[in-house]
């Protein structure tokens, strides 16, 4: 029975309206060939890059980010959710009306009536109607959910006046498709119109409005025709509005984002033959850098999650990247620094990477900001203390400026090898220069080097050859000064024949996992809560002690979001761990990295003293940490905010615990 | 309109210092130079003339200080100076000749503005300025913080004790930078590495026909212990007796 289940493709359309039709069709499709290529024009002004496609990676970007619609970290989830709605429920119609051009195209192929379609019939049919009266529900739905928050004027969205077009089109083109539905069903009383049941339920509504197989084909004729308009408009359009996010996503996702925390080199021979620096005009971004810039829908999650916008810094990673692209549609786009992008912008970003994380279409913001920090840099356009800070490393490679011979002041007493009293260590403890420097984080040293001590690790120290591992100056944009001070360590490196290195900085740890790979420096590199965490695993030490006193964890950006080691840390702390809302890979960052450290922000304007207030809020009498930056950072705003928290690092901890049984132990 | 900016170059503050054998001068061989911090200040704000008001001036750094010195003039030339001029000279030499030698300099270029740091950080003499406009018989500006031009000549805000000084001078004059005049800007290291290829003129004091004439002579030099130690009191009594202890208080 099911066999004649069918309905007949271009029904009640002669001859004429069929030539319309495809004259329409390939009007329309040639709008929207002209409108992509428009934008593929603006998009390779940029440097070609060399890099080619991973095919792997770009079919699983695709599959999981874009089919999948795999939500990032739960943010916005009820926007996510409608935009699934609207994305599968229009990928399924679309999907559908393919099927039906090729059920047409091959029946003709095949010279069968009209009447007599290949496949689109019988339990196929049923399956495709029901799936997609549902799909169809699903777009609508989602439509009507952002139109209600448009209609709302929600000010964490941009409101452009092309987005109500876009929306209503997309509402019109669901709605009439139901109604040409449950007109087709009366005109060609269709068997088993259930099936179509939003259809069906029309055809209802229309029979009892006085809608008869008399007088439907002029309405059925009408109605179809004003949804085809409608339909070709909007194909048109697509490239032209807030939709064209949709095929840049394709191409953005396919070319994968770089992973987090990796920066792209630039060489001396680059600058000498270009006399420029890093990005000052928007050709000198990479071709990738502009389509990226399209794939940009505005929804605001990197927003949400920028530390700098939420301590009232004047960045918003959106913004950015929107003043990017609409320059991008300029056509002879001037400098982009000063009117477009102001140097208080890029300045304020601590490369915490948290917007790079969270935009599910692989927009890079951060990268936009480092790469345009350079021009910066290369202009002079630093003052103050954070040059001074640039000036400090490089001339006596450290922030501070300090003499070298000072870099062991912190292992005062306590009997430490360097690389020239034990050349046969095994791994090489890296210190970093805030250990070798600032009082405070000097404790951190001396607890980790105590530890690896009791636990018969047999590690030495560069001491006075250690020099700044050139974190904060790349992300500051001064790539010449990162390459200097990489290249000598480097050299020290393989001097001593270092193959594993520990360290208690999570941005040297970056560095040293990410950036000195980029020249020839590869070694094995873990942060110590990790090789702590497997001495404790192998018994050789014990973590920090059960507590009833609350301790919470702040995780450092650069450990967690960026190089994924949130496990570790938590094996040491104690049981009573109260986590933030914020924690693990969705950590918020406390202020200091990219170069913020060396920033003289006054306390109340520091980025992270929103950190602050949530590690606070969990009532906990310490605040471990296991970064330098992040120990400066929270216990100053602690101290701020006249609170009387511990900050300590994971080490520290350990320490109180391991301390008490050597003291018992060896008497 | 030219702008000479006279930059000497000293030992980097933050790095330790020692003295040489005899203890008659800081031991060089252990020693990192940078360009003194003042002088930074005037190359800083010589830039920001030529930026606004005399995008046609010329800017020309000018330093006294042995061969190896030029390191530091390029530091000056990758801020944005036109041209440097080393006068090379090996060994101390007291304020008064340093303003000769400057003096001779400004014979032959002829500038309209000197504009130099009030003072170096490692002598801290704070005399070059007040000495060199005397010899030329210029108007000076000292401790200067803020600089305007008007139609005939500059409006200054001089830094006193008891505060904002206004005063104007005409062109030509010595101006000294004081800390709050600019935040100087960063010279990276591709602009030093184009400053390598700006203009650096070699000159000595004999061939400017000075002769140096030392009014000071250096006796000899000592280091103070700047060592410090902590300790913690409980109460006030007792940080009381330890600062009699110390003989800090009676």
């Amino acid at each position: 029975m099911t066999e004649d289940l069918s309905r007949e493709i271009f029904g009640n359309l002669g001859e004429t309206s069929k030539v319309i039709f495809y004259a329409l069709a390939f009007v329309s499709s040639g709008v929207f060939a002209w409108g992509v290529w428009r934008r593929v024009k603006l998009w390779r002004r940029g440097r070609p890059d060399n890099e080619c496609i991973d095919w792997k990676e770009a079919f699983q970007n695709l599959r999981t980010r874009a089919l999948a619609q795999r939500s990032l970290h739960g943010a916005r989830p009820k926007a996510s959710f409608a935009h699934r709605m609207l994305f599968w429920g229009f990928l399924a119609l679309f999907i559908g009306t393919i099927l039906v051009g090729i059920e047409h195209y091959g029946s003709a192929l095949a010279g069968r009536e009209s009447t007599e379609p290949l496949f689109h019939k019988g339990v196929y049919f049923i399956i495709y109607e029901i799936t997609l009266d549902t799909f169809g529900l699903l777009m609508i739905g989602g439509a009507m959910w952002f139109a209600f928050r448009r209609m709302r004027r929600d000010s964490s969205i941009e409101h452009r006046t092309a987005d109500w077009l876009v929306l209503s089109s997309i509402i019109v083109l669901g709605v009439t498709g139901y109604l040409i539905e449950g007109l087709r069903i009366i005109r060609e009383d269709t068997a088993m119109p259930g099936i179509s049941y939003v259809g069906y339920g029309c055809s209802k509504l229309f029979s009892s409005a006085g809608v008869n197989q008399a007088n439907v084909s002029s309405i059925h004729f009408g109605l179809w025709w004003f949804h085809s308009v409608i339909a070709f408009g909007f194909i048109a359009a697509l490239p032209f509005c807030r939709l064209a996010h949709a095929i840049a996503a394709v191409f953005s996702l396919a070319y994968s984002p770089r992973p987090l925390g990796r920066m792209e080199p630039v060489t001396m021979e680059e600058v000498e033959e270009t006399g420029e620096v890093g990005v000052g005009r928007l050709e000198q971004f990479t071709q990738r850098d502009l389509l990226r810039l399209d794939a940009c829908v505005s929804c605001g999650r990197c927003e949400d999650m920028c530390p700098a916008h939420e301590a009232g810094k004047p960045l918003s990673p959106r913004d950015l990247v929107q003043d990017l692209r609409k320059l991008m549609e300029t056509s002879s786009p001037s400098s982009l620094h000063g009117e477009t992008i102001g140097s208080e912008t890029l300045w304020a970003c601590t490369t915490c990477n948290a917007c790079n994380d969270i935009c599910p279409l692989g927009v890079r913001p951060a990268d936009y900001i480092t790469d345009m920090r350079r021009h910066l840099i290369g202009e002079g356009e630093l003052r103050g203390a954070p040059a001074a800070s640039l000036q400090k490393m490089q001339r006596a490679g450290n922030p501070w400026g300090l003499p070298e011979q000072d870099r062991l002041t912190w292992a005062e007493g306590l009997n430490i090898f360097t690389v020239q009293d034990n050349p046969d260590f095994d791994v090489l403890y890296w210190v970093g220069c805030s250990a070798a420097y600032d009082p405070r984080t000097m404790k951190v040293a001396r607890a980790v080097a105590q530890l690896l001590q009791h636990a018969d690790v047999n590690f030495a120290v560069l001491g006075p050859e250690e020099r700044c591992s050139g974190e904060s100056a790349r992300r500051m944009g001064d790539e010449f000064l990162f390459q200097e001070l990489a290249a000598t360590n480097i050299e020290t490196f393989t001097r001593h024949n270092v193959k594993k290195i520990v360290t208690h900085c999570p941005h040297c740890l970056n560095s040293l996992r990410q950036d000195y790979p980029q020249f020839d420096g590869h070694y094995e590199v873990v942060h110590h809560t990790q090789f702590l965490g497997e001495l404790v695993a192998a018994g050789k030490l014990k973590a920090a002690a059960a507590s009833d006193e609350t301790v919470t964890y702040h995780d450092p950006c650069y450990l967690a979001r960026v190089n994924g080691i949130t496990e570790a840390p938590r094996t040491l702390l104690p049981n009573s761990l109260k986590e933030m809302p914020r924690h693990s890979c969705q950590t918020a960052c406390c202020g200091a990295g990219g170069g913020r450290m060396w920033f003289d922000d006054p306390a109340t304007e520091r980025t992270g003293s929103g950190r602050i207030t949530e590690a606070l809020n969990t009532g906990s009498k310490t605040v471990a940490v296991s970064c330098p930056f992040c120990l400066t950072m929270m216990t100053d705003g602690i101290t701020a905010k006249d609170a009387t928290v511990k900050v300590c690092d994971i080490a520290e901890l350990m320490m109180n615990e391991n301390a008490e049984s050597w003291d018992n132990s060896d008497p | 309109m030219k702008i000479l900016v006279p930059c000497k170059r000293v030992p980097d503050p933050d790095q330790k210092l020692r003295l040489n054998a005899d203890a008659t001068d800081i031991d060089g061989s252990a020693v990192t130079y940078i360009l003194n911090p003042f002088d930074a200040i005037a190359v800083e704000e010589a830039l920001r003339i030529r930026e606004t008001a005399h995008p046609e001036a010329e800017i020309i750094a000018v330093s006294i200080a042995p061969a190896e010195g030029e390191t530091d003039l390029r530091t000056a030339l990758a801020m944005g100076a036109d041209r440097a001029l080393l006068i090379e000279h090996e060994g101390q030499i007291d304020p008064w000749n340093v303003a000769r030698i400057l003096a001779a300099v400004i014979h032959q270029e002829k500038p309209a503005l000197i504009l130099m740091g009030k003072q170096a950080v490692d002598d801290d003499a704070n005399q070059v300025g007040q000495f060199l406009a005397a010899q030329l018989g210029w108007p000076q500006a000292t401790f200067v913080s803020k600089i305007e031009f008007t139609t005939d000549g500059l409006r200054i805000h001089r830094e006193t004790d008891i505060g904002i000084e206004i005063i104007h001078v005409t062109l030509p004059a010595v101006v000294t930078a004081d800390l709050r005049l600019n935040e100087p800007r960063y010279a990276s290291l591709p602009s030093i590495l184009k400053a390598k290829k700006k203009p650096t003129e070699h000159s000595t004091p004999a061939k400017l026909g000075i002769k140096p004439e030392p009014r000071i002579r250096l006796l000899g030099m000592e280091l103070i212990d700047s060592q410090r130690t902590c300790e913690k009191v409980t109460t006030a009594t007792d940080l009381l007796d330890r600062l009699r202890e110390s003989e800090v208080i009676e």
